[in-house]
């Protein structure tokens, strides 16, 4: 499974922390605004119950309630806020307006019990959806016991609560999604460094950019400074290395060329031994060089196609072997070319290296004809080089293939050449077949991996 | 024949050199890239060996400066390391052909008599120009079908005229091109030759082969031999 990017690791985090944390908040919120709202309602109801309580008066041990000085809603109908005294073994003796008109009883059998003397309860009846306050006052001389009740209907306070609810959800839920957004700005940002590094990175290895840069945060600084220095070190061994190689093959091959030729002056038996030694010393540098060279490259190449190449090397080969007036057969001769070739990536060096070597055995072992095909899959691209030549009989094939074999001793190089094509391709994950070809001499098949993700180049003639 | 090898490697230099020499050619031997251009802009050389490697002017400016110069002179290019990017370059450079260090000296002699020949228009080793017959790899002249039989210097003075056909050749151009340098330059003594090369060559006076433009020097043309011009070197 695909790990999730950094940036997705972070919002979801954010995402899950500031949901847990906001519900928390808006739970608290809203349990402590009930409790106030709670408060509040008893307070406003004990303010009542002590107003009823100052209105009575006891005339002649009857109870009585002078209505004036009540609170307004008592007297209204829709006031939603109903008192009632309640004496001990006489019952309900005063009843506020409001619920005289509603014919609104005490509700006996909801009630909660009456409170002692002194005590106060607040209750809520959640059936008739109301709050209930009750007070118990034992009234001297006549030692009666009487119980002011007040009752309020909660759907005032219901609705408070439900509208600083929907306010205190709207808030925190903008305050979220506001976050969210933020925070995703943010790690944009943040990771903007990030990314462009990682496109710097695809660009290096496609061969488009030298470096990645040095534009980076101080927390990248380092590993980017790094990374360039390791690319451009690569890089710079690479060819250091292959230049390395060429002032070792010059300062091998020239003495190797002036004792071959100082043989001539020799006795023949001398000469036969020194001869064969010489030999076998020339395919051994040829081999370790070829070898050398042969590493294997850290950086995918850039892009690149190999016909153009291809038609390059002909030319040149042309004209090197303008006397034997060789007929190519290339797609690159014909009226009209193939439309496309899938790139490989391959250094250029390398790949000229392989057509050149391929191409100059079929120059040299040709009669009259060369032929230069590609064959496409969407997976690989092969070069297919033929001749009309001898071939390369069956046998001698595999011996071929192996580096160091010659299956033609009187023509010097081709087993290492055919080595070198070998060793490179099987670096850039391809292979060489030999096979027969129909023109009667030897195919050499040389197969790359397409660059797939590289465009498509179109073949210039 | 007068040829031109620039290579830095003082003893390869000496032998190619020793070689070419016994095959009865003029060598002029440069050990740099500058002396090379020197001896390459001061001489009329049939062809050259230039070693890629060079120390000052390396080959493939020296060829580049050639051919930008317009010396046509086939010139033959010598690689250590037969990478390709190298060959393919000297080649688009101006160079006619490439070989790989360690070389065999008749390789080396091969591939310059195909390029001088091809210099001068021949596809083949046999020149065929009327009555004459010149074998190059043989170095055998025939006349009418019967071997005719030369000094290694008549024969050479023949070879040259034959792979400047059509041409006038001055008697400077034909001294450069058959003695070291530092020779006695006295054209009777080529005249001479001239002469007694024309008695073998041609006793009744039938073919003409080897023709006086007076005060210009020679012209090798035989009665009978449909020579052209030769091919412009591409």
């Amino acid at each position: 499974m695909r790990a999730f990017s950094l940036q997705t690791r972070l919002l979801l985090v954010t995402i899950g922390v500031l949901t847990v944390g906001l519900s928390a908040v808006g739970w608290m919120l809203d349990r402590s605004h009930k409790a106030a709202v709670r408060t509040g309602a008893e307070q406003q109801l004990r303010n009542i119950a002590y107003g009823v309580l100052g209105a009575i008066d006891e005339r002649d041990g009857d109870i009585v309630v002078s209505t004036g000085h009540l609170a307004p809603r008592l007297a209204q109908p829709q006031g939603g806020l109903y008192a009632f005294v309640d004496v001990a073994g006489s019952g309900v003796v005063w009843r506020s307006p409001s619920a005289a008109v509603r014919g609104f009883d005490l509700p006996e059998n909801t009630l909660p019990r009456r409170p002692a003397p002194g005590e106060h309860i607040f209750a809520r009846d959640k059936s008739a959806a109301r709050f209930a306050f009750a007070y118990t006052v034992i009234w001297d001389p006549s030692k009666t016991r009487a119980t002011i009740w007040v009752f309020a209907d909660s759907a005032p306070y219901r609705e408070q609560i439900a509208g600083f609810r929907r306010s205190a959800a709207i808030g925190l839920i903008g305050a979220t999604l506001a976050f969210v957004i933020i925070q995703f700005a943010a790690v944009r940002w943040g990771f903007a460094p990030l990314r462009r590094m990682v496109a710097r990175i695809r660009a290096l290895e496609a061969g488009d950019r030298a470096d990645i840069g040095d534009d980076y945060p101080v927390e990248l600084g380092g590993l980017a400074r790094n990374l360039n220095r390791f690319v451009a070190y690569e890089r710079d061994n690479r060819e250091r290395y292959r230049r390395a190689m060429d002032d070792l093959a010059h300062s091998l091959k020239t003495p190797l060329a002036v004792l071959r030729n100082t043989m001539r002056d020799l006795q023949q038996s001398a000469a036969t031994v020194i001869a064969e030694q010489l030999g076998r010393m020339e395919t051994t540098v040829a081999h370790q060089l070829a070898r050398a060279v042969a590493a294997r490259p850290l950086l995918p190449a850039a892009p690149l196609s190999l016909l153009p190449l291809a038609a390059r090397i002909t030319r040149a080969l042309q004209t090197a072997y303008e006397e034997k007036g060789v007929v190519v057969d290339a797609p690159w001769q014909r009226e009209r070319p193939a439309q496309h070739e899938s790139a490989v990536r391959v250094d250029e060096s390398d790949a000229m290296d392989m057509i050149g070597n391929l191409l100059e055995n079929a120059f040299k072992y040709c009669r009259s004809q060369v032929r230069v095909s590609v064959d496409e899959t969407p997976k690989s691209v092969a070069l297919v080089i033929e001749d009309d030549g001898d071939g390369i009989p069956p046998a001698k094939r595999q011996a071929v293939l192996q580096r160091g074999a010659r299956a033609q001793d009187d023509v010097a190089g081709q087993g290492i050449g055919l080595a070198v094509v070998v060793e490179l391709a099987a670096n850039y994950g391809g292979r060489l077949a030999l096979a027969e070809s129909e023109l009667g001499g030897a195919l050499a098949r040389l197969e790359l991996p397409a660059a797939a993700d590289s465009p498509k180049v179109a073949i210039s003639r | 024949m007068r040829l031109l090898i620039i290579e830095d490697e003082v003893l390869l230099a000496a032998q190619i050199d020793k070689f070419l020499r016994d095959q009865g050619f003029v060598v002029d031997v440069a050990t740099d890239g500058e002396e090379g251009l020197y001896f390459a802009r001061e001489y009329d050389h049939d062809a050259a060996v230039v070693d890629l490697g060079l120390p000052k002017v390396d080959g493939m400016s020296v060829i580049q400066t050639l051919r930008r110069e317009g010396k046509t002179t086939p010139i033959l290019i010598l690689t250590a390391r037969g990478g390709w990017r190298d060959k393919v370059h000297g080649l688009e450079s101006g160079a006619d052909d490439y070989l790989t260090k360690p070389f065999h000296m008749e390789e080396l002699l091969a591939r310059l008599k195909v390029l001088i020949r091809r210099a001068a228009g021949y596809a083949a080793a046999v020149l065929d120009c009327g009555p004459l017959r010149l074998d190059t790899a043989r170095k055998e002249v025939r006349v009418d079908g019967a071997v005719v039989d030369l000094t290694a210097f008549e024969y050479r003075m023949l070879e040259f005229l034959a792979m400047n056909p059509s041409r006038v050749v001055s008697k400077a151009e034909l001294t450069d091109h058959l003695y070291e340098q530092d020779h006695d330059r006295d054209s009777n003594v080529l005249e001479v030759f001239v002469a007694r090369l024309r008695r073998k060559l041609d006793p009744e006076g039938r073919h003409k082969p080897i023709r006086t433009v007076r005060g210009q020097g020679y012209r090798f043309a035989p009665e009978g031999a449909a020579l052209d011009a030769p091919a412009e070197p591409s």
